[in-house]
């Protein structure tokens, strides 16, 4: 099967760059081996949110551009720009969010931390400067029996910055039901009920009784899995300032992005290989023919060009065995840390893991390597590139995301 | 030692690959309409620990699973969760399927018995007192309506009038037609044959065809979907040696065949497996290679909606039929989102099931109702039966929808080249 471009992997990032090439004209293919780790997404997008010194950032472009060599954001022609474009897909894509490349807001973690980042979804809470907290008194309003919305910590977290807090919860008939299963009362099975059993006035009128008196109510985000009407509809309804909080995986904010940028992707023509795996690459020379994948045996998927967005560890996109770091699905080069194992890891876990900064291997446009020769035509993008710790830097949406639009743009010059 | 350790450590299913990340749980049609099944996690990796230690830990709410594989899908890790859930309905469930179990389960024989009846066994089927009877006496939703029963099975129709000619042509397929194209539809199958005619492809049979199965594994049947399974496969390596490829017009009979055998029914299956292809998937190669050429009809036009069968998305083969589709020039494509359609093969027909059936559907007839399409296309006959009945729309498979835009004596002529 013939196509323009294809990409490897169905996160963010290969998303991004699919959706991308698709605006721009090109017969697009994407596979992907399974669902992404935007269904651990905490529903805002950051940029960079600690310098090297562990410094929190107040602008990230000026602190970009101090960063060390090895950054991918160093491959990336103008950060500013294309972070505007970032911002542009998501939008077209039905995903609104509020925030400035040069500019960190700070989000609440599932876990109650205060953390810097770059584009917030819509109701998400986030507040402009952790230093000066904008709310006094805060409800913490759970669904009664919702195991995935950690309330000591997140009220731990609020009054450690002066915030009073205190917790509540209610629950509907329609959302007890959901215990008869006991593990099964998730986020996303409680958006589900929400929304088949439109009990959006009915919740708006349990956190009414509660609301009175406090400048903030702050809710699990377990609503809006395919949009965000739902979860719009229900703020409008109460009537105190009130935001969401993403909960702990699956995060419904995290399974919207996904939803949407995957439907995007197929209106504009897009082709979506689900649930397969590419595991060999034909190259001619130092080009990139076609790929194979597991399913699609006696099929090549060939293309002009190739971007690998398939992800860190975590996502599989990068394999450890006990004597090296390989990258499965190609074969290309890894930026690897030796053959002594000890070396890749610090005993104390709270340290910036050496693993976290592999990566595969790229020259000054993002192409990677193989056997050490540079493949004209394949890109890489995403968390599969190294050079950095993302949680250090909390940086892994906007690596993800720019890189992929670098990468692009490199391909369409 | 270690390196040795490390990759040969792979469990049944790939269990242990489970990470716990939950998103299977999120692509879960059953979950997301009742809270009574457990969910794919729980009941599958999660469970699986439980009844390794001890079967009572068997739960019966498992047979609330579809196997529609789209945790399976869904799973970054490629844990075979449905494949765990099935296996342990077939290792510990003390469940006996009931008469209605067996006549759901047994395509076969009750398209056997039905179709010299047709003419009286499609209305009578139709009438309300009937239903009511099958309602409350089998209990077989009085919602449903049983496909109409051909009077002339496709078989019968086959031997008749397109055996004879099928020697003509110097490349040959052999055609696993599935119950549903006997029985139901023979049309499908009639189809099939002008579309390979067409392209310089004579069409037979296989010596022996047997249902696949897929309606026996469900309803607890499994040790005769294995002798069912044996037939077929040996019938194959029979048109296989003589150089045929299978072909099939159905996504559930070919995922069933080649993947269900070897994983739930511990059939061998690894000779013939790769030989067993959907016809669109055939059509697709022979274009992509330049050794065959649709041509088609100017006054062709037509707006599609494409609806991803479970068990295609599983085979990760949508993008073969798709593609092919998308070759009409006076085709409007449209992708529907995949979701399930909710029928799941005989699951929806059952009464304690029919409401979550639909539930389980509904977003997907939302999308049809907007979209309006002219067609629904779909490689999977039980979808059109839940689609054409919750919708109205009418939903053809896409080889019907080649067969109906091709323009038969320009495509003999390009491929006589």
């Amino acid at each position: 099967m013939k196509f323009d471009v294809i990409i490897i992997g169905g996160g963010l990032s290969g998303l991004t760059a699919g959706i991308a090439l698709a605006e721009a004209g090109k017969d697009v293919a994407l596979v992907s081996a399974g669902q992404s780790t935007l269904h651990f997404g905490g529903g805002s997008l950051d940029l960079l949110g600690y310098d090297e010194q562990g410094n929190e950032v107040k602008n990230p472009l000026d602190a970009i551009s101090n960063l060390n060599g090895n950054h991918p954001y160093k491959k990336i022609e103008d950060v500013s720009r294309l972070a505007g474009v970032a911002k542009k897909v998501l939008e077209r894509a039905g995903i609104a969010t509020a925030g400035e490349a040069n500019h960190n807001h700070w989000r609440v973690s599932p876990i109650g931390a205060l953390l810097p980042t770059w584009l917030s979804l819509e109701g998400m809470a986030t507040v402009e400067d952790a230093g000066t907290m904008p709310w006094k008194r805060v409800a913490l309003v759970n669904v009664v029996n919702f195991l995935d919305f950690p309330t000591k910590f997140l009220a731990a977290g609020l009054r450690n910055r002066g915030v009073e807090v205190d917790v509540k919860a209610f629950t509907l008939p329609e959302l007890e039901q959901l215990r008869k299963s006991p593990t099964e009362m998730r986020s996303t099975n409680i958006a589900k009920v929400i929304e088949t059993n439109n009990l959006i006035a009915k919740i708006a009128n349990e956190v009414n009784d509660i609301a009175g008196g406090y400048d903030m109510v702050l809710l699990p985000a377990v609503l809006g899995i395919g949009s965000s009407e739902t979860s719009r509809h229900l703020l409008k309804a109460i009537k105190v300032p009130a935001n969401y909080v993403a909960t702990l995986p699956p995060s419904v904010p995290g399974v919207r992005m996904q939803t949407l940028l995957r439907k995007r992707f197929t209106a504009l023509g897009g082709t979506f290989f689900t649930g397969d795996q590419v595991i060999e690459g034909n190259f001619e020379g130092d080009t990139l023919k076609g790929v194979k994948t597991a399913k699609l045996d006696g099929t090549t998927l060939e293309a002009d060009n190739f971007v690998l967005a398939t992800g860190s560890f975590m996502s599989r996109g990068l394999v450890a065995d006990y004597n090296h770091v390989y990258e499965p699905a190609l074969g290309v080069d890894v930026e690897d840390l030796g053959l002594d194992r000890n070396t890749w890891s610090k005993i104390d876990v709270t340290e910036s893991q050496p693993y976290m900064e592999m990566g595969v291997k790229t020259d000054s446009c993002l192409r990677c390597q193989r056997a050490g020769n540079t493949i004209a035509n394949l890109y890489a993008a995403g968390s599969i590139l190294g050079g950095h710790n993302s949680i250090k830097r909390l940086d892994s949406a906007g690596v993800d995301m720019l890189t992929a639009l670098q990468a692009v743009n490199n391909i369409l010059k | 030692m270690a390196t040795e350790t490390q990759t040969q450590n792979v469990s049944v299913n790939n269990f242990e690959q489970c990470l716990k990340c939950s998103i299977c749980t999120v692509y879960c049609p059953v979950s997301a309409v009742t809270p009574l099944y457990p969910g794919p996690k729980q009941a599958g990796p999660d469970g699986e620990r439980y009844r390794l230690k001890d079967k009572v830990f068997f739960d019966e709410s498992l047979k609330m699973c579809l196997n529609c594989k789209r945790c399976e899908v869904a799973c970054p890790n490629d844990v075979h969760i449905g494949d765990i859930i099935q296996a342990a309905r077939i290792k510990y469930s003390t469940h006996k399927p009931s008469l209605r179990d067996m006549m759901l389960a047994n395509t076969d024989l009750v398209g056997t018995m039905a179709s010299p009846f047709a003419p009286i066994a499609n209305p009578v089927l139709k009438l309300k007192p009937m239903k009511a009877v099958l309602h409350s006496v089998m209990g077989i939703d009085k919602h449903r309506t049983f496909p109409d029963y051909s009077n002339r099975k496709f078989e019968s129709w086959f031997k008749k009038e397109a055996a004879p000619n099928q020697d003509q042509y110097s490349k040959h397929v052999s055609y696993f037609h599935g119950c549903y194209v006997n029985y139901n539809y023979p049309q499908l199958g009639k189809d099939m044959v002008k579309v390979m005619n067409a392209v310089g492809y004579g069409v037979h049979l296989l010596e022996k065809e047997k249902c696949c199965g897929v309606a026996l594994i469900a309803n607890g049947m499994s040790k005769q979907a294995k002798r069912q399974g044996e037939v077929n496969m040996s019938s194959m390596r029979k048109a296989i040696v003589e150089g045929h490829v299978v072909l099939t017009s159905s996504s559930t009979c070919t995922f069933t065949m080649r993947d269900e055998y070897d994983h739930l029914l511990g059939i061998d299956n690894h000779d013939v497996r790769d030989s067993i292809s959907l016809a669109t998937r055939f059509l697709f190669q022979l274009i992509e290679k330049g050794e065959i050429k649709l041509e088609f009809r100017k006054d062709f036009h037509k707006r599609v909606a494409y609806h991803s069968a479970c068990h295609m998305e599983r085979m990760g083969w949508v993008p073969y039929s798709t593609r092919l589709l998308r070759m009409i020039p006076g085709l409007e494509f449209v992708m529907l989102e995949s979701q399930c359609c909710g029928i799941s093969g005989t699951y929806g027909f059952k009464k304690e099931n029919y409401e979550r059936s639909q539930a389980i559907g509904k977003g997907l007839f939302d999308q049809i109702n907007d979209v309006a399409p002219d067609c629904v296309a779909t490689d999977c006959e039980t979808c059109k039966w839940q689609i054409e009945m919750s919708t109205g729309v009418p939903v053809m498979n896409p080889i019907s929808i080649i067969a109906e835009a091709l323009d038969v004596e320009a495509t003999i002529i390009s491929n006589k080249k």
